[in-house]
C-alpha cells in the first residue's frame, strides 16, 4: 500500500531561485491496483517517485509504503519496494546473473535461498541464454529483462515504475507492460508514472494528473473522460491541464 | 566489516578488476613499464656520461701572449681539438654557433708573470647554458690545475721547500656508510615521490568510475534505491578505491625493487651495486602509505561525488593534483632530517618519513607524528566524503 499525504519538495536553484518541484501531492494506492501518475515532462512525477523511493527527502508532507514512513524508516521502505525507471541502468562489467545476485545480497536474501531465487527469475524472464554475458553487451530488451529481475529479486510488495518504457522499442515496451500487469495480478501495489496515454488506458486502475508539481485531477480513466466530456484521454488530459493553468 | 559494506566493496573490486584501464594503470604499467623506464633513463644517463668523458671537444686557444708550456700541453691532449685564434670576438661567435665548446685566452704578459713568480692571467670563455661547453670548461680547468701543480712544485723546490709547505693540514675522508645504506640513500631521493604519486593517482580511474561514472550511466539511482544505506555504499566504494590506490603504490614499489633485488646489472648501475631493502623496510613503508591512500581515496571520491560525470570530474582534478604533486616534489628536494612540524604537513610528511626509512635516518617520534596526523587527516577526509554523499543536491545534480 502507498499513502502520500501533502508531499512537497522544494529546492534552491542558482538560476531559478526557489523551485517548488512538488507541491502538496496526496494519493492512495492499494494492493492489486495500478495507480498512474500522468503528467508532462517536468511536471514533478519523477521527484514524487524519488521521494517515495527515499532517494529524496520531502520538504513537507509524509508518505508511507508498506506501512513504513519514507523518512523515519527509509531502509525498511527500500526493502519493500522494487524501483524501475528509464534511468536505472545496469553495471556493464557484471554479467546478468551477477547483477541479480548483487541486488539479492543488497536485499539481504540469505545465500542458501539466493541462488534458487536467481534461477527462478532467470527462467521466468527468459534470461538463461545470456545470463553469463556482461550487461554492456546485451540488447536493450535483454537489459530490461535483467532490470526487471533486479527490481523484483527480493519479492517486494510495492513496485514503482518511473516512465519505464521511455525510449524503448515496441517489443521491449510490451515486455515491461506485461510485467506490470503481472505485478497487479500477483497482488502487488503498483505506482506507475508516464506521459504516454495508451499505456495509462491499458494499465491504470486509477490516475492522478500532475501538473506544475500539483495533483490537478484524480479518478479512473472513464471518470476523467466523463468529467471533461472528451472521448479521447489525450483531450481529457489537455482540458484538465488547461483548466489548471487558467485557475 | 558490515555485510552490506562488504557486498558493495566486493562488487566494486570485481567490476574494477575487469576494467582494462585499471589493470593497465595499476598493475601492468607500474610493474612492467616503470622498470623499463628506469632502464631507459639509466641507459641514456650512462651514455651521456660516457659521451662527455670520451668525446673530443673542439676549443680555441686565443694566444695574445706566448705560453708554450701550457699550449703544448693542451694541444697534445687528445681530448681537445685545438685551433689557434688571435681574436676574442671570433671565438665568442664560434662558441655561440657551437662550432667550438670553449676558448682559452692567454693574456699577453702571461709568460712574464710566470717567470717572475707572479700569476699569469688566463681566461676560460664558455657557455654555461650548454652542457658540452660546461664539460669543456671542466676539462680545461683540470688541465690548468695540473699545469699549476707542476709550476708550484718547481717554485717550491727553487726555494728549497717541500709541497707540504702549502698544505698545513692533510685531510682524509672516511665514509662510514655501507654500500647498502648508500643505495638506500639514492633510492630515498626519488622512490617516495613515485610511491606517493602511485598511492594518490592509482585509484583515480576507479574513483571516477565508481561515482561520477555511475551517475553518468544511471546505475547510481539503481544502487541508492537498494536497502543499503548511503553510509554503507560510500564506505564500500571508498574501501575499493583505497585497495586499488594501495595496490598501485605496492606495484610501483615492486616495479622498482623487484628488478633491483633480482640482480639485473642495468638497474644496479642506476642506483649502486649492492642495493638491498629489507622486508622490514618495505613493511614500514607500506604502513605509512596506508593513511595516505585513505586520504587520497577520500579526496578522489569527493571529487567524483561532486561531479556530474567523469569528464567533469577530470576538470575538478587539477587542484587535487597540485595538492599532491607539490609536497611530493618538495620531498625530493628536502633532506631526510627535518623539523618536527613537517610531520603535520599532509602528503609531505609521508614522503619524508619514507625518505627517513630508506636512508637509515629513521626517527620514531617523526614516524609516530607523521602516522598519527595522517590517520587523523584520512579520518577527517572520510567523514567529509561520507557527509557529501548524504547530500541529495550533490548526488542528484542536474
Amino acid at each position: 500500500m502507498i499513502e502520500a499525504h501533502n508531499l512537497s519538495k522544494s529546492f534552491r536553484d542558482s538560476k531559478r531561485g526557489l523551485v517548488n518541484a512538488v507541491n502538496g501531492v496526496s494519493f492512495n494506492c492499494q494492493p492489486g491496483q495500478i495507480f498512474g501518475l500522468l503528467g508532462a515532462n517536468g511536471a514533478g512525477k519523477t521527484t514524487t517517485l524519488r521521494m517515495l523511493a527515499t532517494l529524496l527527502q520531502p520538504t513537507r508532507g509524509s508518505a508511507k509504503l508498506a506501512n513504513y514512513d519514507v523518512v523515519k524508516a527509509s531502509e525498511k521502505v527500500r526493502q519493500n519496494i522494487g524501483y524501475l525507471s528509464n534511468s536505472t541502468a545496469l553495471y556493464g562489467r557484471l554479467s546478468a546473473r551477477e547483477m541479480i545476485e548483487y541486488f539479492g545480497r543488497l536485499n539481504s536474501i540469505p545465500e542458501k535461498k539466493l541462488q534458487g531465487r536467481i534461477d527462478e527469475l532467470i527462467q521466468r524472464l527468459e534470461i538463461t541464454d545470456f545470463q553469463h554475458g556482461h550487461c554492456d553487451k546485451l540488447s536493450t530488451g535483454q537489459k530490461q529483462r535483467v532490470s526487471i529481475a533486479r527490481s523484483i529479486v527480493h519479492a517486494p510488495p510495492v513496485m514503482i515504475f518511473d516512465e519505464p518504457t521511455s525510449g524503448l522499442d515496441i517489443m521491449t515496451s510490451q515486455t515491461i507492460m506485461t510485467f506490470i500487469e503481472q505485478c497487479r495480478s500477483d497482488g502487488l501495489t503498483v505506482l506507475f508514472s508516464t506521459h504516454i496515454m495508451s499505456e495509462v488506458e491499458r494499465l491504470c486502475d486509477e490516475i492522478a494528473i500532475i501538473h506544475h508539481g500539483r495533483v490537478v485531477s484524480t479518478g479512473t480513466v472513464d471518470s476523467l473522460r466523463e468529467s471533461t466530456g472528451e472521448h479521447a484521454l489525450e483531450n481529457a488530459f489537455l482540458n484538465i491541464v488547461k483548466g489548471a493553468n487558467n485557475a | 566489516m558490515p555485510s552490506m559494506t562488504k557486498t558493495v566493496f566486493l562488487k566494486e573490486i570485481r567490476e574494477t578488476l575487469r576494467d582494462k584501464r585499471v589493470i593497465l594503470g595499476v598493475i601492468i604499467f607500474p610493474l612492467l613499464i616503470t622498470p623499463l623506464l628506469l632502464a631507459a633513463v639509466t641507459f641514456f644517463a650512462t651514455k651521456k656520461v660516457i659521451d662527455q668523458e670520451t668525446s673530443i671537444l673542439p676549443i680555441h686557444i686565443i694566444a695574445e701572449g706566448q705560453l708554450p708550456s701550457l699550449t703544448d700541453k693542451i694541444t697534445n691532449d687528445e681530448s681537445f681539438k685545438v685551433t689557434f685564434q688571435k681574436d676574442r670576438e671570433t671565438s665568442i661567435k664560434a662558441l655561440q654557433a657551437r662550432t667550438i665548446r670553449a676558448a682559452l685566452l692567454i693574456h699577453s704578459d702571461a709568460q712574464t708573470k710566470l717567470d717572475t713568480n707572479a700569476s699569469a692571467q688566463i681566461e676560460i670563455i664558455y657557455d654555461q647554458a650548454n652542457e658540452t661547453s660546461e664539460a669543456a670548461k671542466k676539462r680545461l680547468r683540470k688541465a690548468l690545475r695540473n699545469f699549476d701543480s707542476a709550476i708550484v712544485e718547481t717554485r717550491l723546490s727553487q726555494l728549497d721547500l717541500k709541497p707540504e709547505f702549502l698544505k698545513p693540514t692533510k685531510i682524509q675522508e672516511t665514509n662510514i656508510a655501507s654500500k647498502e645504506s648508500m643505495g638506500g640513500f639514492i633510492l630515498s631521493t626519488f622512490l617516495p615521490y613515485i610511491i606517493v604519486m602511485g598511492a594518490a593517482f592509482g585509484g583515480m580511474t576507479t574513483a571516477f568510475d565508481l561515482c561520477a561514472g555511475e551517475k553518468e550511466r544511471g546505475t547510481m539511482e539503481t544502487l541508492l534505491v537498494s536497502p543499503a544505506s548511503r553510509y554503507q555504499i560510500v564506505q564500500g566504494k571508498l574501501l575499493a578505491i583505497f585497495v586499488i590506490s594501495l595496490g598501485a603504490a605496492v606495484c610501483f614499489l615492486g616495479g622498482f625493487l623487484l628488478p633491483i633485488q633480482s640482480g639485473l646489472s642495468l638497474f644496479k648501475e642506476a642506483i649502486g651495486d649492492s642495493i638491498s631493502i629489507s622486508y622490514q623496510t618495505v613493511g614500514t613503508m607500506l604502513i605509512i602509505v596506508v593513511p595516505l591512500a585513505l586520504l587520497t581515496s577520500s579526496g578522489l571520491l569527493a571529487i567524483s561525488a561532486f561531479a556530474r560525470n567523469q569528464k567533469e570530474a577530470q576538470t575538478y582534478i587539477f587542484p587535487f593534483i597540485i595538492a599532491i604533486l607539490f609536497p611530493a616534489m618538495l620531498s625530493s628536494i628536502l633532506g631526510a632530517e627535518n623539523p618536527l612540524y613537517t610531520a603535520f604537513i599532509p602528503v609531505l610528511n609521508i614522503a619524508l618519513t619514507m625518505k627517513q626509512i630508506l636512508s637509515n635516518t629513521f626517527e620514531a617520534t617523526y614516524f609516530a607524528l607523521s602516522l598519527g596526523s595522517s590517520i587523523a587527516y584520512a579520518l577527517i577526509a572520510m567523514r567529509a566524503v561520507t557527509a557529501l554523499f548524504q547530500r541529495e543536491s550533490i548526488l542528484f545534480r542536474a
